[in-house]
């Protein structure tokens, strides 16, 4: 996962133009530009926190996607050595996805979060997908072969939707914003009037040369379409990001069926 | 400048600035730009407020010998502003500008402006202003000061509101940088002329002013080009680099001073100069904005202000003529870019919040007023006059915009942007659907010949893999990467190569095969959906299973490729009576003779009772200029397929025909029929289905209605049954 082309599809997302979130975050427009190439550090949890302040997304989501989660937790383990102890716990019953699902259902339950807003679940993508939905072994020369594929299955379940101008659409965002963020996943993602949010995801058995940010060949697409602007849209993308860098291109790469592809997904996401 | 009036002047500055910031957090409150605080406080320190309410306290923060420094602060700080104005104004945004924006933005100039300039010359002439002011520069400056847009202003406006990238934002923010460059034109010019003192001093001013434009353009706007290019690679921004465009921001602003048009018009220029690709105006904009908006800029607001005295206003008549610019003003403007907007096909809403944000004058409206007031063409009551206008045009614009384009308007309008409807036409699209290996060859010449010699055509090759095939496939594909997919498209791609086409390849798994090929095509805007054949294992006629399937759910022409032995297309036949299938093979056949310079043999069956209207239809599908190339034979028979198949065994390369009965081809899922011709023509067989309601190539008014008729018998209705 590359969090400065994370952070710049976000950007471009929410409408704000690279000076404007500078501006707003109190950095030069150059560093932020650095970030967004990669060039310089990833940015501060604090700068991160004031980033998903601007975007709107929930900051422990940036900081998850920007893997600022272990050095927070270390601090913490550091202030509280047995803390240490549970996590140790945690680690020696080998605890899967929806086991930990469970412990932070009762940690929501027992100690609500002060900042309600901040910090709300992430609306996951497996229930966006069906399996007509899921493409797998895809082998093609360009990347906008990808993204036909992709519109024509999204178009099919959107009433009315003619495949081609959606893949116009998603073309089109792309040209404004590469959506890859990195580890081999690109989110290409389009606004459809009044659609319900769906997605389609499409594997590549052949690994596409593009331009990613971090040099990682191609092969995964997960593509969006939204009929909303706004937070819940930004999150999804941001989520998507996370996964990417949760490696789930490497989990799906040997799956030849929708349904395997379904069920490694809502393993992975079970705790978001 | 004693050491007193430094004090003061510090002193000065310090309150200036605080109050503007003091103010403009009100002005955040209610959701108004910055400007309108600055502006407000100006007028608040001035003799409007301060003088009024307690005059000692204005004498002593603005003692009259102190308006001098202030002024000229307040100028080097417009320089500066004027500047970094220009370096905002890219010419993109000037180029390539849709038609709507040349209209509105021309609208917006020229109807407030002759709204002004009638309203100068028949009233306020007369009314507010001295007859030793000239006639016709009067009349010139107000209508200037009327068709003001505050591109700054907007911009931030714009910015603030997310609006920038949407369809309103561009045309917007594109009419007002026309705006800007015009206004700031005939400012020139009128400046020239006010401070000429004769005709010939003026036309020398204007000649100067042309040839320092022509320097700028061809010189300088070069050199700043090399300049900028060092600082995109190399260095970045040096000391170095900003000192020399100061002492040429200086440089050009004093020339067009000395030339006799305001220092302000060069920096402006100088600004709009500097190249706006590879960072260098970015870097400018943010090391000078700071300096230039947050010191020096509300020092000339206050300047104006000081000289803004709503005091004069003291009679009705007065509020009343006030009242009247206002309007006059907001009609011109407002009325002139929505009006214009509606026409070039805008809606209401959308063309009512251009006419809003047009509408917005802001600070360069007191830019312009400022110099009226310095040249002497408007007198002070005016001043105050044109300050509030100013005020109110820009105050009314956010909360107008709300109303007009309320957010959820804006979100409405981003999700409409993204189906912009069908993008322009490209290149002739063929999407060939191989499922076995052995069709490859034949498709790839077929191919050939449909995109001609210069490739004139988009060539996909799609091969979808069954779901319980697909692990053998990459089995495959293990152990020879270079294989695409399981080797089904290695002979078409060989071929492809050897005949020098460019085809990309595209396979993946699928379960509903016939869903697939239809949506891929209609994502690729596929003109023609080929389908190859080769023969089963048990016997089965071609139109069945997947290929129906296809045919019933494709949107455009469908094709099957019997191959018996393709490699040219020189000689092809085209069964015709009519059908739409029928002229979608012409059509096809049409494309090989323009691409392929194939010759075509238009076999036209009529009944023996009656004679058909085939030969007029197969005229204006072939012009005369193609006539050589086609030839066209009429027979009469009893069964157009026994005639068909006769002339089929006479040598052709390929026969391209039209689905229909009369021809023995019917798409079912169940073939019952023999399918004759493609069991015993010897030659390649091109099958054509064309849906219902699709338009056909080189279609005429008059096969449309021809159309309408012959649907009834080719439609292959109860095919699922």
């Amino acid at each position: 996962m590359h969090l400065g082309a994370t952070l710049r599809l976000l950007r471009v997302d929410a409408g704000l133009s690279l000076r404007d979130l500078a501006r707003r975050i109190g950095v030069s427009s150059a560093y932020l530009s650095r970030v967004e190439n990669g060039v310089d550090a990833p940015p501060t949890q604090e700068r991160l926190t004031a980033i998903a302040r601007e975007l709107d997304v929930p900051p422990g989501l940036l900081m998850d996607v920007a893997n600022r989660v272990s050095p927070y937790v270390a601090g913490y383990l550091e202030d509280v050595p047995a803390a240490g102890t549970l996590m140790l716990d945690i680690a020696r019953r080998k605890l899967n996805g929806s086991q930990l699902a469970r412990v932070r259902a009762f940690l929501d339950a027992e100690f609500p979060l002060r900042e309600v807003r901040g910090d709300e679940p992430v609306p996951p993508l497996a229930p966006l997908l069906s399996a007509e939905r899921v493409v797998v072994q895809l082998s093609c020369g360009d990347y906008e072969d990808a993204l036909d594929v992709a519109a024509g299955r999204l178009a099919a379940a959107l009433p009315g939707m003619d495949a081609a101008v959606l893949a116009q659409g998603l073309r089109q965002r792309e040209g404004e914003t590469p959506s890859q963020v990195g580890n081999g996943v690109a989110v290409p993602h389009a606004f459809v009037a009044g659609a319900a949010p769906v997605a389609a995801l499409v594997t590549l058995a052949r690994p596409l040369k593009v331009d990613a940010p971090d040099g990682q060949p191609l092969r995964l697409v997960v593509a969006l379409v939204d009929g909303h602007v706004g937070r819940a849209r930004l999150m999804r993308l941001a989520h998507v990001a996370r996964l990417a860098g949760r490696g789930l291109a490497d989990r799906l790469q040997g799956a030849e069926e929708p349904q395997r592809v379904l069920e490694t997904l809502e393993e992975l996401e079970a705790l978001r | 400048m004693n050491p007193h009036m430094l004090a003061q002047l510090l002193v000065q500055l310090i309150v200036i600035i605080a109050v503007s910031r003091l103010i403009g957090r009100g002005a955040r409150w209610l959701g108004q730009p910055l400007v309108i605080a600055e502006v407000v406080a100006g007028i608040a320190l001035g003799p409007s407020l301060l003088g009024w309410l307690a005059p000692g306290a204005m004498h002593w923060l603005f003692p009259p010998e102190s308006m001098p420094f202030l002024k000229m602060l307040a100028e080097v700080g417009l320089v500066l502003f004027m500047f970094l104005i220009g370096l905002e104004l890219d010419p993109k945004l000037l180029k390539g500008r849709g038609h709507a924006s040349v209209a509105i933005s021309h609208s917006s100039i020229i109807v407030p402006f002759a709204l002004g300039a009638v309203a100068g010359a028949l009233w306020l002439y007369k009314s507010l202003s001295s007859p030793d002011v000239p006639f016709s520069s009067f009349v010139l400056f107000m209508g200037v000061s009327m068709s003001i847009t505050a591109f700054p202003v907007l911009a931030r406006i714009l910015t603030e509101r997310g609006l920038m990238q949407s369809k309103l934002g561009a045309i917007a923010i594109a009419c007002a940088a026309v705006d800007d460059v015009t206004a700031w034109c005939i400012l020139a010019f009128v400046v020239s002329l006010v401070r000429a003192s004769d005709l010939a001093h003026a036309g020398l001013t204007t000649l100067f002013a042309l040839l320092y434009i022509g320097f700028m353009l061809l010189l300088v706007k070069p050199f700043l080009a090399r300049l900028g290019a060092r600082v995109a690679n190399r260095e970045g921004l040096t000391q170095n680099v900003v000192a020399i465009t100061m002492v040429l921001l200086l440089a050009s602003a004093w020339t067009t001073e000395y030339i006799g048009i305001h220092s302000l018009f060069g920096a402006f220029m100088f600004g709009a100069v500097i190249p706006k690709e590879g960072g260098l105006a970015a870097a400018l904009a943010e090391k000078l904005e700071d300096v230039a908006v947050v010191l020096l800029l509300p020092v000339f607001f206050a300047f104006s202000g000081l000289r803004t005295q709503v005091g004069l206003l003291d009679t009705p008549e007065a509020w009343l003529t006030c009242g009247v610019i206002i309007v006059l003003a907001c009609l011109g403007k407002f009325g002139g870019s929505a009006v214009a907007a509606r026409l070039t096909g805008l809606r209401w809403r959308e063309a009512g919040a251009i006419g809003v944000l047009m509408n917005t004058r802001g600070l360069m409206e007191l830019i312009v007023l400022n110099l009226g007031l310095d040249l002497g063409v408007i007198s002070p009551t005016l001043f105050t006059m044109m300050v509030i206008m100013a005020l109110v045009t820009t105050f009314m614009t956010t909360p107008l915009l709300r109303v007009l384009y309320s957010p959820e308007e804006l979100a409405r309008e981003q999700l409409a942007r993204t189906p912009e409807g069908p993008p322009p036409p490209s290149a002739y699209t063929v999407l060939l659907c191989v499922s076995h290996g052995q069709a490859g060859p034949g498709m790839a010449v077929l191919s050939r010949a449909l995109a001609g010699e210069r490739n004139e055509a988009n060539l996909y090759a799609l091969h979808l893999l069954s779901p319980d095939r697909a692990l053998k496939a990459r089995a495959d594909e293990a152990l020879d990467p270079s294989a695409a997919s399981g080797g089904a498209l290695t002979p078409l791609v060989g071929r492809a190569e050897k005949l020098g086409l460019s085809v990309r390849t595209l396979s993946f798994v699928s379960s509903e095969p016939a869903r697939d090929i239809c949506r891929t095509a209609q994502a690729k805007r596929a003109d023609l959906v080929l389908l190859g054949w080769h023969k089963p294992l048990f016997s089965q006629t071609v139109l069945g299973g997947t290929v129906h399937e296809v045919m019933q759910e494709a949107g455009g022409t469908v094709a099957v490729l019997v191959d018996r032995g393709l490699t040219q297309v020189r000689r092809v036949l085209v069964p015709f009576v009519g059908s739409r299938h029928d002229r979608a093979a012409l059509g096809l056949a049409r494309r090989l003779v323009k691409q392929a310079g194939a010759e075509v043999t238009v076999l036209h069956v009529t009944s023996p009772e009656g004679a058909g209207a085939g030969r007029a239809q197969v005229e204006e599908l072939f012009p005369a200029e193609e006539g050589a190339a086609v030839k066209l034979k009429v027979v009469r028979h009893m069964s157009p397929e026994e005639a068909a198949l006769e002339e089929a065994k006479a040598g052709y390369d390929l026969v391209v025909v039209g689905l229909g009965a009369e021809w023995g081809l019917e798409d079912r899922l169940f073939g019952v029929q023999r399918e004759r011709i493609v069991r015993d023509a010897p030659a390649s067989l091109l099958l054509v289905r064309h849906p219902e309601g699709a338009t056909v190539l080189a279609q005429t008014p008059e096969q449309a209605r021809t159309q309408g008729a012959s649907s009834e018998t080719t439609q292959p209705a109860g095919a699922r049954s």
